[in-house]
């Protein structure tokens, strides 16, 4: 082995956005403790984030830091999604902090710095890479959901998140050892040239797998690991929900990919798939039948999520180029589609320590048009239903299931969505057959911000659903590079 | 215009989105726009008929633009002789359920003219489509709208009959739509490339496990739009629910997705299946024929009694389909059309005492006829029409149907006509109570005439009943060659078995759509990575 210096030239060109990204959450930091300029830390903020996302197209593609951080077309579409929700949350956040009265600089700063982790796990070329980049992202996350600190469900959710985080972490570290223990590396490309011959059945590979798939799956909020779901999401401010159920999530699956890709000989041979295959169906039954009990929106949005992370593993059981392309526009989908939901659920006025139920958007699709027809189509678009986007997300994840053979999950997927139909159509239900007094009714906040990301989501949903062939350009070309 | 089935579906669509931004208010506005925009698509469809060429079988006026290149998804529409009718019959209900309804719906009028032209243009969308993944989403695109329209202004327990509505029809569609996947990739392998147009899986030969199973997950679906016994019990839920607009527009159009959708696709995909499964299909239909007409004949409420009936009526339609012979397919087509008119009347008319007497009962009527004459007249020459009496268009879609199967299942030809004598039953009982005898509730002695909007919506659709009646040529002339190549597609599945030679069959290229042909090479099996 030889030693090679990790600083080439052009590494600043390499993690141009990952640096932006930190020195503005450093600004906010500044700005934010100004109460007169408290103000402007959210537009800041998305400026910060525009910045970085037109950064992307400065970065030079390749590899930098001694082969351990990867820039690709995979790297760029995931890094957008990141940004994407990042913004989304930013802009559903600005009026919820401020009608909370808890605004503040670092808020803002926390999402960026997470975002740079979120962007390090995707682009990490060796498992210690990602772990890094994992640990940026829990820390972040810890604290913005717990951000509402003098409510205590939002206290009660960052401490349940922190605690089974730290063991999920404990897995992933300990399988992680094991791998470079089997494989003497931690690094993808040398750990790929181990399993072209590695032996499946051994023992010590399993127990690493079974490890790390464990505490990833946490990180993924996949069944049997989904418990703190939706205790986390029900308790967390609502911007920081919707963003903690898709950003983190797409990181972990990039992270997902590339392990996956460096185990593909082996991987299709042993029973490990089959585990995964067993994870998909566990959580599409599982999050879709659940879902449909919760009366609590947040909490049935983290039981369909836990159904939506089933149908994103279908595409990883045959690792192609086309499945990760497919998982790539699902996550963007899952961006614009979910958040929005969260978003107009933290725009209810309401005491934030009860619970946001069903029974609190009733009657809204009369009393306010738009939000209502927002909440649909991100319903219809989760349930999906054509012309949005989600249909075109999950039928490429069922068309790449069947080219693949795995006809039987595709089925079980088919299934169980039918039966989230269910629990969608009920939201639509309540917005336009359930009658409710003005009054009566719990007010909305219609501000600027809100409003216009919910609008960004709607234009969102349907620009995909409808011409998806340059987002499919996009993913495909980037999915070819990305697998050998 | 080149681009004239875009046109029908897009218009519609198009002011849907202006109405949007209409001030609630302005009732009257949102109404005129409305109306004016659907008898617009209505006047655009009627050129169809102008361009359409007789004996032409393949599709016309074909439009076809790459949508989804990676895929090989193109939006591809086109008419032939077996949608050109429901085409029509689709842009003909919409301007006569916003006449009918002009005054009966009080509660957000701007959303019920919105849903019922999205509604519109998603039904012709289904009926034009020719790749299947374009006729997938407007299959799904036309739920949405009639969910609501039951669901918000539907009757007492309209929400579990919109939502019943809504998962029937989705668990069936769903399924189909791994059947188009599973199409589309037997099709990738055969072709080299993606492809989803439907004329182009028509040439496929697909093994006969394969072909029973796709046949299952595509008939489920259509069987439960139909509604075909035993898949028929959200029918009278949603029926009896929904307003008079829904009602017309489901049972109009919205049950012949189902019938054109086993034309469409079952038929000639899935030959092998079809021929062995079809004695199945049959037994299922004359079953509905009978069970229906039975339940109607017992019902005292009249929506559901039309509900039912409508039951019996599409079970004709599948027995004529399934007999697979021309004069019965031609006869199922055309009484698509017919029992879209006359049941489309019958609702209109049942919802115009409802709107008046608040009740659907029979009991709570009796004489109309004396406090009602014009009203009795139409009610009566409707149900004449959906009796099948001689002269009228249910006569002569019955009995091309019966004539039809007799020649291939004649038993169940025999019971299935029973039902036709079940249908003057329960139907001219329906009359006799409702129209004839004292006027026995003194409610009923000052009920209001029928209006303006309401006859107007009504004269077209008795034009149409007398002019199929008695001219049936007119439309029958425009489906058989269609009808002709659907058969032989049939017949030569059948024929040939599993047979790969068949992959050379002569089919119809997508791009040049006018009806030319040329010979596909044998595609080779193609592995991917």
């Amino acid at each position: 082995m030889t030693l090679q210096p990790l600083i080439e030239p052009g590494w600043v060109n390499a993690i141009l956005p990952e640096v932006i990204l930190s020195v503005a959450g450093m600004v906010m930091m500044l700005v934010g403790a100004s109460p007169k300029l408290r103000q402007a830390t959210a537009p800041l903020a998305l400026i910060g984030f525009v910045i970085a996302a037109w950064s992307e197209n400065l970065v030079r593609a390749g590899r930098f830091f001694g082969g351990t951080y990867e820039i690709s077309g995979i790297t760029r579409i995931f890094d957008i999604t990141f940004l994407l929700a990042a913004m989304l949350a930013t802009l559903f956040a600005r009026e919820y902090l401020q009608r909370e009265n808890i605004e503040g600089g670092e808020f803002y700063a926390l999402l960026m710095w997470g975002t740079v982790g979120m962007m390090m796990m995707a682009k990490g070329l060796d498992l210690l890479i990602v772990i890094l980049g994992l640990e940026l992202l829990s820390i972040c996350i810890f604290v913005l959901v717990g951000y509402h600190r003098r409510i205590p469900v939002s206290n009660e959710a960052s401490l349940k998140y922190f605690l089974m985080g730290a063991f999920a972490t404990g897995f992933i570290l300990y399988g992680t050892a094991l791998f470079y223990g089997a494989t003497q590396s931690t690094n993808f490309a040398d750990m790929s040239r181990f399993f072209a011959t590695a032996n499946p059945s051994d023992p010590l590979l399993t127990i690493a797998f079974v490890l790390l798939m464990s505490g990833l799956g946490f990180k993924l909020a996949v069944a049997p690991f989904h418990g703190w779901a939706p205790d986390v999401y029900q308790g967390a401010p609502s911007p920081v929900a919707g963003w903690l159920s898709v950003a983190p999530k797409a990181a972990t699956l990039i992270a997902v990919i590339r392990l996956f890709a460096a185990m593909t000989p082996m991987l299709e041979h042993a029973v490990w798939i089959k585990m995964v295959a067993a994870l998909s169906i566990l959580s599409m039954v599982l999050g879709n039948a659940v879902a449909i009990a919760q009366r609590d929106l947040k909490r049935m949005l983290a039981y369909s999520g836990i159904a939506h992370v089933g149908y994103m593993l279908i595409a990883l059981l045959t690792l192609r180029d086309e499945s990760v392309a497919a998982i790539a526009v699902y996550t963007i989908t899952y961006a614009l589609m979910n958040i929005g939901a969260f978003g107009v659920v933290s725009m209810l006025e309401k005491n934030q320590n009860d619970p946001q139920t069903l029974d609190d958007i009733a009657g809204l699709g009369f009393r306010r048009p738009f939000y209502g027809l927002a909440l649909t189509v991100c319903m219809f678009s989760l349930s999906g239903l054509p012309p949005t986007a989600g249909f075109i997300a999950k039928f490429y994840i069922f068309k790449t299931a069947v080219d693949s053979g795995h006809v039987t999950v595709a089925l079980i997927g088919i299934l169980t969505s039918i039966v989230s139909v269910y629990y969608y159509l009920r939201v639509v239900y309540f917005l336009y057959m359930k009658e409710q007094p003005e009054a009566e009714a719990v007010p909305m906040d219609r501000g600027i911000f809100a409003t216009g990301a919910l609008a960004i989501s709607v234009i969102g949903i349907f620009v995909i659903g409808i011409f998806p062939t340059p987002l499919f350009e996009m993913a495909g070309a980037a999915a070819r590079a990305l697998l050998p | 215009m080149s681009n004239l089935l875009s046109w029908i579906i897009w218009l519609p669509i198009a002011v849907a989105v202006v109405l949007a931004f209409f001030p609630k208010d302005a009732v009257g506005a949102i109404k005129t726009t409305g109306l004016i925009a659907s008898i617009a698509t209505f006047g655009l469809s009627l050129l169809i008929l102008n361009h359409f060429q007789e004996g032409v079988a393949s599709f016309q006026l074909v439009e076809s633009h790459s949508w989804i290149p990676q895929w090989g998804i193109r939006y591809a529409l086109g008419v032939d002789g077996i949608s050109l009718w429901l085409v029509l019959l689709t842009t003909l209900l919409t301007p006569v359920v916003f006449l009918s309804s002009w005054n009966a719906i009080h509660k957000h009028p701007k959303e019920y003219v919105i849903a019922f032209l999205i509604m519109e243009a998603a039904m012709i969308g289904v009926f034009v489509a020719i790749d299947i993944l374009v006729f997938y989403v407007f299959f799904e695109l036309t739920l949405l709208p009639m969910y609501l329209v039951i669901g918000v202004w539907g009757g007492a327990n309209r929400i579990y009959a919109a939502i019943k509505f809504f998962l029937f029809t989705i668990a069936g569609s769903l399924l189909m739509l791994l059947g188009i996947i599973y199409l589309a990739f037997l099709r990738y392998h055969d072709l080299g490339r993606p492809d989803f147009s439907i004329v182009g899986l028509y040439g496929l030969s697909i093994p006969m496990t394969t072909q029973a199973i796709l046949f299952g997950a595509f008939a489920l679906a259509f069987a439960i739009k139909v509604p075909l016994f035993p898949l028929h019990t959200w029918l009278p839920d949603a029926h009896v629910e929904a307003p008079t607009g829904g009602s017309i527009i489901l049972a109009g159009v919205m049950l012949k997705m189902g019938t054109y959708g086993f034309l469409r696709f079952c038929l000639p995909l899935f030959p092998d299946a079809t021929a062995k499964y079809a004695k199945w299909m049959i037994a299922l239909a004359v079953i509905g024929v009978i069970y229906g007409a039975l339940v109607a004949w017992v019902q005292p409420d009249m929506k559901k009694l039309v509900a039912y009936s409508s039951v019996s009526h599409l079970g004709f339609c599948v027995l004529g389909i399934f007999a697979l012979n021309q004069t019965a397919i031609e006869g199922s087509i055309l009484q698509m059309v017919n029992h879209g008119l006359s049941t489309g009347a019958l609702f209109l008319l049942v919802g115009v005492i409802y709107e008046r007497r608040h009740t659907r009962l029979l009991a709570d009527y009796g004489g109309l006829a004396a406090v009602m004459p014009v009203y009795a007249t139409l009610f009566v020459i409707a149900v004449l029409s959906s009796v099948g009496l001689p002269g009228l268009n249910g006569f002569v879609g019955e009995f091309l149907i019966l004539a039809g199967s007799f020649k291939t299942h004649p038993t169940a030809t025999v019971i299935a006509t029973s039902g036709v004598i079940l249908a003057a039953i329960y139907l001219l009982w329906l009359v006799q109570r409702v129209f004839f005898g004292p006027v026995t509730n003194e409610e009923n002695k000052s009920i209001p005439e029928i209006a303006w909007n309401e006859i107007a919506a009504m004269v077209p659709l008795i034009v149409l009943m007398v002019w199929i009646g008695v001219h049936p040529n007119t439309f029958l002339r425009k489906m058989s060659p269609s009808v002709q190549q659907l058969l032989t597609t049939v017949q030569k599945g059948g024929e040939r078995g599993n047979v790969m030679v068949a992959s050379r069959r002569v089919i119809l290229s997508r791009e040049d759509g006018e009806g030319s042909r040329r010979a596909r090479p044998f595609a080779p099996l193609r592995v991917t990575r």
